[in-house]
């Protein structure tokens, strides 16, 4: 009984529905981060969004289908890439520019002949690198308490048993 | 009723009355002369004629580049008429900050002439003359859009005057859920 029981029941609405959500869901997190400078928006708002699509898809496919999708190491992988993605556009300002400019002076980068523009392009990149960490940590949280929390229902079951 | 919740009642109702006591004098969108939001208020000397006609002519009074000295400040080089507004002035500053002209940009060349950039406003109040400091947010609010390119102002003050803060949020978040893999994560793999 207890065995049937920890298998999840389905439901087909549900499913279907955030089988339809989850993509757009996801679309507006990379809107929201890409628009972060000319909106509303940024990188933080639009990682918390995107990490908001796999919570979705935990709460509605359970733990093992989720981990499938997005494997822990990947998730581990990119909660550091946004951190290196952050220093790295700031070390490139002191790399190009062989010491002149300041760390995080993104206006040295020479990605246009503007030195306001490469400021915002710079902006950008950063934007995005916040993003990448924000949705990352955000997904491991929660990924990880509930791992602990069935793992723990689990035991508790097996005891009485 | 128990005497402890009369006395909890009690303590919540004269509290409630003193936040509306303090929050009654609050404008709606902060004080707009506070010293976060505006300016702060170095000192005041007495106005006459010849320091206003000074002011008025583009020339620094010495009595007020001396005080200004004293206090440690950098030293204004010019001084204009602020908004075209009788009675207001504005004083600038040369930034020791570097600041490459948007035309060209040459890497590793030196940098252009630096800008010049609002620093003091002093103001004749009645038979006063008062000396304030800008805050740095009034730089951000004029200059901020012409120096970035950027139209959202959150942003640009976020990722870009404040880059090193904004790295260090970013840098706790890393480290909240690094902490929770070690915690959390200890024994095996998750199920797959």
């Amino acid at each position: 009984m207890s065995e049937e029981k920890r298998i999840r029941e389905r439901d087909v609405i549900i499913e279907t529905i955030s089988r339809l959500m989850i993509p757009f869901i996801q679309l507006f997190a990379l809107y929201v981060i890409i628009h972060g400078t000319k909106g509303p928006g940024g990188g933080f708002q639009g990682g918390v969004i995107f990490a908001s699509s796999f919570v979705l898809y935990l709460v509605v496919f359970g733990l093992a289908a989720a981990g499938k999708r997005f494997p822990e190491g990947a998730d581990t992988a990119l909660m550091s890439t946004g951190v290196y993605i952050f220093a790295g556009v700031g070390l490139l300002c002191i790399l190009v520019t062989l010491g002149t400019a300041e760390y995080l002076n993104y206006g040295f980068i020479p990605l246009t002949h503007h030195f306001e523009e490469n400021r915002a392009l710079g902006m950008d990149l950063v934007e995005i690198g916040i993003g990448i960490t924000v949705m990352a940590v955000i997904t491991e949280i929660f990924f990880n308490l509930v791992w602990k929390k069935e793992e723990e229902k689990g035991k508790g079951k097996e005891e009485q048993r | 009723m128990k005497p402890i919740s009369v006395i909890a009642l009690i303590s919540v109702l004269i509290l409630g009355a003193l936040f509306m006591y303090v929050a009654e004098d609050i404008p709606a969108f902060g004080d707009p002369k506070s010293a976060p939001n505006w300016g702060v208020k170095l000192f005041s000397i007495d106005a006459d004629e010849e320091l206003e006609g000074n002011l008025n002519h583009g020339i620094i009074p010495v009595s007020v580049s001396d005080k200004i000295e004293g206090i440690g400040l950098p030293l204004p080089i010019k001084v204009e008429k602020a908004r075209g507004l009788e009675g207001e002035w504005d004083a600038f500053i040369i930034p020791g900050e570097k600041y490459y002209n948007s035309t060209t940009i040459r890497f590793g060349a030196a940098p252009d002439a630096p800008k010049e950039q609002k620093y003091y406003l002093i103001i004749k109040e009645g038979d006063t003359i008062d000396v304030y400091r800008y805050a740095p947010v009034i730089r951000y609010w004029e200059e901020g859009e012409h120096e970035t390119e950027v139209p959202n102002m959150v942003t640009y003050i976020l990722a870009d005057y404040r880059s090193y803060d904004t790295l260090g949020e970013v840098t706790v978040i890393f480290t909240a859920g690094v902490s929770v893999v070690l915690l959390l994560r200890r024994r095996g793999k998750m199920p797959k």
